[in-house]
């Protein structure tokens, strides 16, 4: 291959891919004690991967988990082979530790609904209009098998079949929970 | 209100029915406003849900993962290094060792006994931190980064420009560090401190130009 320059380099690729390079790149770094590539990676996941603990499973065990998720990233960090993009894989990890934690935060959840009325309770009241709770509000009082498919189908992008592998469920069971949330969120859009 | 179709208004939606299904439907939204509405409902949901805004957490997540990981940011590093500036030399050395055992390539940092060592009560049997002089005119180091550089160099249009800022960026702070390093060790040698920090940087050049070198010759 002739060398290029770094104008003529730029013509080639989209930027979907640079940023994906680029970070592949820092993945590299990382993976070889980088300290501060896997700060820039942190940096640049951290909210989606923090929004995705917390739709997941409540705000509780957020922080926790979300951390959790990074230093087993860190560790496995070699297993990474660059052929996703690392925010696809970083993503899929954090499912696997937050799927592992579930159990036991699910049990505090069913206290939790019990309690406050999950948002199936408010089903009847679909003729007042009254917005006491926001979209992510919502999501959060959905009930949990409901609120786990609805975030990784339609939050995250996961294809049934996949959720349904995850979640240990069939398709058809992803489907139905997915329309279930759905159907519950349409009284909470912004209007 | 509802009918045998409103389950299956989500299937509809994300393009999951059967041909003859669909169609059926489609006939059927023609005399139901219900579902109609539904639909358009459902359609907001969607569109809702893609675009959450994603929060990060309130407070920084990175000290306490630094701190699980064992890696600090270079500030926190130099402040540390700093604030420990009582270190001994063996205890130094020891570090050194340490670090240079990560990588295989960097056993070589240990090969000589300078400044440091004469000045140390450490045993001349134990590998030593090089004194950054002989550190920067070290024949093997310069071949070994020229080496790199010149493979980077040929392999650099197999990689995208956002690729080759980082790498040259890193490239940056690391040769601005080693220069700082150097400058300041030229006013004071001996400082054990400064000669472990120049070694750390001058062998992070190396691994970056190790990876990127790696990063450009994969990507044919
Ligand atoms: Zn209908």
């Amino acid at each position: 291959m002739e060398l290029t320059t770094a104008g003529v380099a730029t013509l080639r690729g989209d930027p979907d891919q640079a940023a994906k390079d680029a970070e592949t790149a820092d993945a590299a770094l990382a993976a070889s004690g980088d300290g501060r590539a896997f700060e820039r990676l942190y940096r640049s996941h951290v909210a989606r991967v923090h929004s995705l603990v917390r739709r997941m499973i409540g705000p509780d065990h957020a922080d926790d988990i979300a951390q959790d998720v990074f230093v087993r990233a860190w560790t496995k960090l070699s297993t990474f082979r660059g052929d996703a993009a690392f925010g696809t894989w970083l993503h899929r990890l954090a499912v696997n530790v937050i799927l592992a934690r579930r159990s036991t935060i699910g049990t505090e959840r069913s206290r939790y609904h019990d309690a406050e009325g999950a948002l199936d309770d408010v089903a009847g009241h679909r003729a007042t209009p009254e917005l006491t709770m926001d979209f992510e509000e919502a999501i959060g009082r959905l009930p949990d098998g409901a609120r786990q498919v609805f975030v990784l189908h339609d939050i995250q992008g996961y294809r049934h079949e996949e959720i349904a592998e995850m979640l240990g469920i069939v398709p058809g069971t992803s489907k139905s929970q997915l329309h279930h949330a759905r159907m519950a969120l349409r009284r909470h859009l912004e209007r | 209100m509802n009918d045998k179709w409103t389950d299956r208004l989500s299937e509809y939606l994300d393009g999951e029915l059967a041909p003859s299904e669909r169609t059926a439907l489609e006939a059927h939204f023609a005399s139901c406003g219900d579902c109609r509405t539904t639909l358009e409902e459902l359609r907001r949901v969607v569109m809702r849900a893609r675009a959450l805004d994603d929060r990060p957490p309130a407070a920084d997540l990175w000290p306490a993962i630094a701190e699980h990981v064992g890696v600090v940011s270079l500030a926190a590093r130099a402040e540390r290094a700093r604030r420990r500036f009582t270190f001994t030399v063996p205890q130094l050395a020891a570090a050194s060792v340490a670090l240079a055992l990560l990588s295989g390539g960097g056993a070589w940092l240990l090969s000589r006994r300078e400044t440091v060592a004469a000045r140390s009560t450490a045993s001349t049997t134990s590998p030593v931190l090089m004194n950054a002089s002989a550190y920067a005119s070290d024949a093997r180091y310069a071949a070994q980064v020229a080496t790199l550089e010149r493979a980077l160099e040929t392999g650099r249009g197999r990689l995208d420009t956002a690729t080759v800022r980082v790498i040259e960026k890193n490239l940056g702070i690391i040769d601005r560090a080693i220069r700082d390093a150097q400058s300041a060790l030229a006013g004071d040698p001996a400082n054990a401190y400064l000669n472990l920090h120049l070694a750390q940087e001058m062998r992070r050049k190396l691994e970056l130009l190790r990876q990127a070198a790696t990063l450009a010759g994969a990507r044919s």
